[in-house]
């Protein structure tokens, strides 16, 4: 809590402090720690319902297997589907899996049970169907123009190759952002084996283009539980191969080596984590006084947080609502559960829009900020009867329950923006006396015995995931994010990191935004040696305090 | 003083313009006004100019007024109480004739009288001096009715009239007041001394009665020679507070008043509250044994902590400290809510302008730069911003607004605000190629941002057109307009509201509770900020004015976020 001197300190010591902060952190995730299977669950669920788009190309698939001169095919092809294509995968730990049509469905050996060779003769991986390579290659390239920050790491990087002798092994979602990401890492010089952190979410010809090039990626989509753990291991446990550095998503990867090879990590330079329930499972292994290797916590990095929330948000509560209702927002009295990051984009979002805009609150402080920012902070009971929409994104459990379902509005729309699908108490709604009517993918009617209709979407599952997509853009600050925790760490002088969870230092942070700017053709302004002088900062930052909340 | 405008550059200079800016003329002659007009700023009577500036300086002053007007019932009830205590009802008696005789005094002052002081470190001083009284207050014998002549202030007698200042100021403070409800029958300050250096102000004074109200004992010197309200100070005096300030101090008299206040007899302070680190500075190189006593510093202004913190660097810190300044609440009133409004207030008095399809250029994305590119949003300007941190400038990028340097936009640029607590940012070659009629203002940290130097050259002229508004001329007719000479607006041309000042005050008056009655050995001698939990308090103390009702959560709810029913309810680290 002390803050001494901010802008004087060295970054190591702001890292450790940090950390000190970790047993709050740790609390306050404990809260959000959603199980993996839950999750993976609401995945399959929604990719079930949200398949519209996925139909066609299953099919088509089958025929690139066997013909390569399809290839020329490609491009009307791609061209389409690159629309219907998004994949929404929020960077923490969920994701909606309307991917992989290219599963080709018809093909039932196990790729556990199928060898297959890459053009240059390597075996080392274990994908779907490597023919499939050429394809995959087609989408890592369309996500490349919207990764333009890792394309312009690569070429800055490249002659330093900072990454030279690292070597990586990767468990995120495989998609085509990823694959930018992972070859990004090789252009830099690492070695990486791969495998997937989620059973369904893999891209397997993007996994195939992966293999193609030489990186060793076991993964496909529709894995068991024990390919999962297969997958895993053998991205492992090699001979004559031994990782130094861990890129995890959700933590199995790491659980994984510290359960079955310990030894493993005296090599390791450093853990770079995503999720949210990957940074907890570090959180508590550290409290334990367990952790062994440096692990960064990229989850909270000032970019990474206001992009996954706040702007994130922002678009996709406008979008996912469209989507599902078709509701328009003018006049509208929304009630937003919660005015935190989350809050403060759908807040805003609606506000622009013409809606008349009420907010909850516990923590007085951000009760305030709505205050200041011209919203009503209410209690949820004393508006419910006259609100039309009701969005949920505190984080907290059973906020709207049965007694306010029951004195809603006829037509109120109901949805959770929030952080697991515990806000609404969709549980209370199962009862007999109440009608369930599915009118869309995602929307449901709950109809009451007096007739009145509320509209639920999502059955209570994130919105944001279920409804709308993420944009490649938010994905690319993430992975920036991800590759500079990786040079951070593997070349940090010995003792900068302790065995400890760290954030990435501002510097990095500052350097993924500035990475990104270039895409809104944004000019900084540089210092001057006298301002620079007069500031105290160092021309090329960090430029501010790190207590400083931008 | 002078050595902390070194320091931080901090808006010390918006206060003594005098030396620091003596080349022009125009703007000496803006100085001597504003002395003059503090000085007999009850007779309404001079030049149109100066009758615009005290309308300038009324606007500053409402808010202190209003403040005033704050305490309200509440405050009223405890003041009179007090006033009971020290008997002031019998001074009221003693001296009926001259008690009739403020009114018409006051009068016009009410008005005029409006401090404007940034509840950071920086005030602009139109103060409240009777004139005819030339006597150094020092050399003075007052008694207060009741006795009391450990005190010194300009006159004792406008005690009266300076309670009712503090009456008004309650009302608008209702947080300190409720403070005071709810701590009231505890007295979590009993026993505690306090030494403050403040500004004194109708603002403070409710700030100092509450802390006089939850059990302390308090001594108080001004921070600053020019923005004492010798009204206030004296109506504080006869509650029975030893002040030792007013309006018009010298350098000496300024060092006298805080030594007065450290060295009573009899009575060693145990806690400092302390605005830009001159008291603290004086205790530690002159009573350095009081330490021993301390409790602990808060400290308020942004030099102040900067002192602090080198005091810690060097190891030299042997209390713990409070950093009041970079508390949540605080900076976020004090520059994203204030800048958002002030920015509006400050272009339209002194231009009149009008913002929507104007292009506005804004240097700089902190804290205040959003708020007022928020606010001219708001209004349809069209709207680019410079930056130095990429993350800021992604957040602009992100909300909206172009990017770019500061000579790309410079010659379509119809207003230039700048914000980035650097120097030099709006460069002599920028200006030559403005667009005519630009106007070019500054709201960050101190009176560098635009380099005046560079327009004080023989070719140039220099035209006062309105107080604080100067055109400047160049020799083919093209005109600049320069807003407070590049000091900050939101002093010079605004107002700042009491509300803001009041959460100022709420922290303050809850760090001094904190650590006075924390265990020993939670803090350390060593800079914190104050506790989230307090921050948390501070903001809940102000939601009844916005009739917010904050949502309370059920045990099962804390229970699965793992935190406190009554907070604190984030981690360190959130950002707000």
């Amino acid at each position: 809590m002390s803050e001494t001197a901010g802008d004087a300190k060295p970054e190591v010591k702001q890292a450790s402090k940090e950390v000190k902060e970790s047993e709050n952190v740790a609390e306050k995730y404990s809260a959000m720690t959603v199980s993996k299977n839950s999750e993976i669950n609401m995945g399959e669920l929604s990719s079930v319902l949200s398949a519209v788009p996925t139909h066609k190309p299953v099919k088509k698939q089958i025929q690139f297997v066997e013909e390569k001169q399809e290839f020329s095919r490609f491009p009307t092809k791609t061209g389409r589907r690159s629309l219907s294509r998004s994949i929404s995968q929020s960077s923490t730990d969920s994701y909606s899996s309307a991917a992989s049509y290219t599963d080709s469905s018809d093909d039932e050996t196990s790729p556990r049970d199928k060898t297959q060779v890459n053009s240059k003769g390597s075996s080392d991986f274990c994908v779907k169907n490597i023919k499939q390579a050429e394809f995959g290659r087609r989408e890592i390239e369309i996500a490349e123009q919207d990764m333009s920050a890792l394309i312009s790491l690569r070429k800055r990087a490249q002659s330093e190759k900072p990454l030279a002798g690292a070597k990586i092994v990767g468990c995120t979602h495989i998609t085509a952002q990823t694959a930018v990401l992972i070859e990004t890492l090789v252009a830099l010089g690492a070695q990486c084996r791969w495998t997937a952190c989620n059973i369904y979410s893999t891209q397997n010809e993007v996994a195939a283009a992966l293999a193609e090039r030489g990186v060793a990626a076991f993964a496909w989509k529709g894995e068991s539980e024990d390919d999962f753990w297969w997958c895993i291991d053998r991205c492992v446990n090699t001979e004559g191969w031994q990782a130094n550095m861990i890129l995890d998503d959700g933590g199995d990867l790491t659980h994984w080596v510290y359960k079955k090879y310990p030894n493993v990590f005296k090599k390791i330079r450093g853990i770079v984590e995503e999720s949210v329930t990957g940074v907890h499972r570090l959180y508590q292994l550290s409290k334990a006084g367990k952790l062994c290797v440096p692990a960064m916590n990229v989850n909270d990095s000032v970019t990474k947080q206001k992009f996954d929330n706040l702007y994130c948000c922002r678009e996709s509560i406008l979008d996912g609502l469209k989507r599902t209702t078709d509701v328009m927002f003018g006049g509208k009295q929304v009630v937003v559960c919660g005015y935190g990051e989350v809050g403060k984009g759908c807040s805003a979002a609606l506000k622009a829009l013409g809606a008349v805009v009420y907010v909850t609150e516990i923590d007085p402080i951000c009760a305030l900020q709505a205050c200041m920012d011209g919203f009503r902070v209410v209690k949820l009971n004393e508006v419910i009867r006259l609100v039309d929409i009701i969005i949920t994104c505190t984080g907290n459990k059973n906020v709207v329950t049965r007694d306010q379902l029951d004195r809603m509005k006829n037509g109120c729309i109901v949805c959770n923006m929030g952080h697991s699908n515990t806000e609404i108490d969709v549980a209370s709604l199962r009862t007999p006396e109440l009608t369930w009517e599915r009118v869309r993918s995602q929307v449901d009617h709950v109809i009451w015995p007096d007739g009145k209709r509320v509209i639920l979407l999502a059955e209570g599952r994130l919105l944001n995931l279920s409804c709308s997509t993420v944009p490649t853009f938010v994905l690319s600050i993430t992975a920036t994010t991800q590759a500079l925790a990786l040079i951070e760490l593997y070349n940090a002088p010995e003792g900068r990191y302790k065995q400890d969870v760290y954030l990435l230092p501002k510097k990095m942070d500052e350097y993924v935004a500035s990475l990104h700017l270039a895409t809104f053709d944004a000019h900084l302004t540089e210092l001057t040696d006298e301002q620079a002088k007069y500031l105290g900062l160092n021309k090329n930052g960090p430029f501010k305090p790190n207590y400083y909340r931008y | 003083m002078a050595k902390e405008k070194n320091h931080t550059g901090d808006s010390w200079e918006d206060l003594a313009l005098p030396e620091y800016f003596p080349e022009p003329c125009t703007e000496e002659r803006a100085e001597e006004e504003d002395t003059e007009e503090a000085a007999k700023d009850s007779a309404v009577k001079c030049s149109p100019t100066l009758l615009r500036m005290l309308k300038a300086a009324e606007s500053r002053w409402t808010p202190r007024d209003r403040d005033k007007a704050e305490p309200s019932e509440l405050g009223r009830k405890v003041s009179e109480a007090e006033a009971l205590k020290t008997n002031m009802q019998i001074q009221l008696n003693d001296q009926q004739e001259e008690f009739n005789k403020l009114p018409t005094k006051a009068g016009p002052r009410p008005l005029s009288h409006s401090v404007s002081q940034l509840s950071a470190d920086s005030f602009s001083s139109v103060g409240s001096v009777s004139s005819e009284d030339e006597s150094p207050p020092q050399k003075k014998p007052q008694k207060t009715s009741k006795g009391l002549t450990d005190f010194c202030v300009k006159n004792i007698k406008q005690a009266a009239f300076g309670r009712k200042g503090i009456d008004i100021a309650q009302q608008e403070m209702p947080a300190l007041m409720i403070l005071r409800k709810r701590a009231g029958g505890e007295k979590p300050l009993a026993g505690a001394k306090v030494v403050g250096c403040t500004h004194i102000t109708a603002q403070t004074a409710v700030l100092i009665e509450t802390l006089t109200a939850l059990g302390a004992q308090c001594r108080w010197a001004a921070c600053n020679i020019f923005s004492t309200q010798n009204a206030v100070a004296a109506a504080l005096a006869e509650g029975g507070i030893s002040v030792f300030a007013w309006k018009g101090e010298s350098e000496d008299d300024f060092l006298w008043c805080i030594d007065r206040c450290v060295a009573a007899d009899a009575w060693e302070p145990n806690l400092i509250l302390d605005d830009g680190g001159d008291l603290t500075q004086w205790i530690y190189k002159k009573y350095p044994s009081l330490f021993k006593k301390l409790k602990g510093i808060v400290e308020e202004s942004v030099t102040g902590i900067y002192r602090l913190y080198q005091l810690s660097k060097a190891g030299k810190l042997c209390v713990p400290a409070m950093n009041v300044n970079d508390s949540v609440t605080k900076q976020k009133f004090d520059n994203i809510y204030c800048c958002k409004e002030s920015i509006l207030d400050g272009l339209k008095r002194t231009t009149d302008v009008m913002f929507g399809g104007k292009q506005v250029v804004v240097c700089g994305y902190g804290e205040v730069g959003k708020g007022c590119c928020a606010a001219l949003k708001g209004l349809g300007a069209i709207i680019y911003v410079t930056e130095v941190d990429p993350i800021c400038a992604l957040q602009a990028c992100m909300d909206g607004i172009r990017v770019i340097t500061l000579s790309e936009v410079i010659r379509h640029a119809d207003m230039v605000i700048t914000c980035t607590g650097n120097k030099n940012v709006v460069t002599r070659e920028h200006f030559d190629r403005m667009r005519s009629g630009c106007i070019v203002c500054n709201m960050g940290h101190s009176n560098t941002e635009i380099d005046l130097a560079s327009l004080r050259t023989t070719e140039l002229k220099w035209h006062r057109v309105r107080p604080q508004v100067d055109h400047i001329i160049w020799p083919d007719g093209k005109r600049v307009v320069l807003l407070a000479e590049g000091r900050l607006l939101n002093l010079s041309c605004s107002t700042v509201p009491s509300f803001v000042l009041s959460v100022t005050a709420a922290t303050q008056a809850l760090a001094l509770i904190e650590l006075y009655n924390a265990p020993a050995g939670r803090y350390k001698q060593d800079v914190y900020l104050l506790p989230k939990k307090m921050d948390e308090y501070v903001a809940s103390l102000h939601l009844p004015m916005f009739d917010a009702h904050v949502t309370e959560l059920t045990d099962e709810q804390a229970q699965y976020l793992g935190i406190s029913k009554h907070g604190p309810f984030k981690p360190n680290y959130y950002r707000y």
